[in-house]
């Protein structure tokens, strides 16, 4: 049975009293919480670590619930902070490296950031995506770019630009 | 993963009951008045180290001093509220309140440009940059308790925007550090307050925004 967020905040505020039982049924209704809500974001295969980190993050931070305040939006903005900063994670690597990445040996890490983030091209204008493909995942010069989509230069920076930030403000609100 | 933990999350659950220990929530309350304390300290020194200006202590106020320290004030208030209140994570929090005091604060900067340019060439003498920068300077040293409190308390806490608290730590601490110091600034000219006392907050921010984010990721 789920626990609704009564019990959920009931169980935090003994858990915050130190109350390891109490903690303990919470952290597992986390989890489930958790692999619910990473279960539409991430692949499969970051499931576990992206729920273990999170829940690990939730134990460093217990001290930031507020008892007056419902549980879920708090554990939802650190489960939110904590998929932002594993998407960041992996792309944080500048051209060369994604490229590397892609063309290594151990895909897995790229082929899981490409899964989310094809969810999140979805809304972001054609050209744009174009764009960041080219440049941030193929790994082309802006000028290779360029000449492979048929928009100028300047066009394909300006794009990557007001692309990136789209996706940086649809993550954060996310 | 990076950290050290069990492959199993049974077993990194089991780990971390075993490690509770009981932990007195963060109060908003309490930042505020670490925040708060900061500023008497910060309004302190400069009294002891630079003393106060006369026409303050001869309680005859001048009103653009008035109006300007009062706008940093708030300024500074409302940006320290607003990072104390992030530091506890909740979806659906709207941090915007300080975008109106910042835009009242702007309205300094602006008068100071629109009167600068009328008086021309005087308004931006040799003297006056000199006397500005000392107030930038003496303003920007002055910001830096505001802002280790600040950047302490996000430390403890859990901010979700980590470049948006840093900003506003730099806006906070900035508008503190230079209210302070305006106790000492014996001018009252707008030209001086608009741009060098503005100029304190501009810096600050700038400095919170590219060094906090680094400093407050959890």
């Amino acid at each position: 049975m789920k626990a609704d967020e009564p019990s959920l905040a009931r169980l935090m505020a003994m858990a915050q009293a130190g109350d390891k039982q109490a903690y303990a049924a919470l952290l597992g209704e986390c989890q489930h919480w958790l692999r619910s809500y990473f279960g539409r974001r991430v692949a499969p295969s970051q499931l576990d670590d992206l729920v273990q980190e999170t829940l690990l993050a939730l134990h460093h931070k217990l001290a930031t619930w507020d008892p007056a305040r419902a549980f879920l939006p708090w554990l939802a903005a650190i489960a939110r902070y904590r998929w932002v900063d594993h998407l960041r994670r992996i792309y944080r690597a500048d051209e060369t490296e994604l490229v590397d990445e892609l063309m290594g040996v151990d895909e897995e890490p790229a082929i899981a950031a490409r899964i989310s983030l094809e969810r999140l091209f979805a809304k972001l204008p054609d050209a744009q995506v174009r764009a960041i493909e080219l440049v941030k995942i193929e790994g082309l010069s802006v000028s290779e770019a360029s000449r492979a989509c048929g928009q100028s230069e300047s066009l394909i920076k300006v794009n990557i630009h007001r692309g990136l930030k789209k996706l940086t403000a649809m993550i954060e609100k996310a | 993963m990076s950290r050290d933990t069990p492959k199993s999350t049974g077993a990194l659950i089991a780990q971390l009951v075993d490690g509770l220990e009981p932990v007195r929530p963060l109060r908003l309350s309490s930042g505020l008045g670490f925040a708060l304390a900061g500023l008497g300290v910060t309004v302190a020194t400069v009294a002891l180290l630079f003393g106060i200006r006369p026409d303050v202590i001869a309680g005859h106020f001048d009103p653009v001093f008035l109006l300007a320290t009062g706008l940093f004030l708030l300024l500074g208030l409302s940006s320290a509220v607003t990072v104390i209140v992030m530091s506890r994570p909740r979806v659906g929090s709207d941090h915007g309140g300080w975008v109106w005091a910042a835009a009242m604060a702007a309205l300094l900067p602006a008068a100071a440009a629109i009167i600068g340019i009328g008086r021309g060439a005087s308004a931006f003498s040799a003297t006056a940059a000199e006397h500005g920068l000392d107030c930038l300077t003496m303003g920007s040293a002055f910001a830096i308790l505001t802002f280790a409190v600040l950047v302490w308390w996000l430390r403890r806490g859990a901010p979700t925007s980590p470049e948006r608290a840093g900003l506003l730590t730099g806006v906070a601490a900035g508008s503190f550090g230079i209210f302070a110091f305006s106790f000492h600034c014996v001018y009252s000219d707008i030209v001086h307050i608009g741009l060098w006392h503005s100029a304190v907050v501009v810096v600050s921010a700038a400095v919170g925004r590219i060094a906090v984010p680094q400093l407050i990721r959890w």
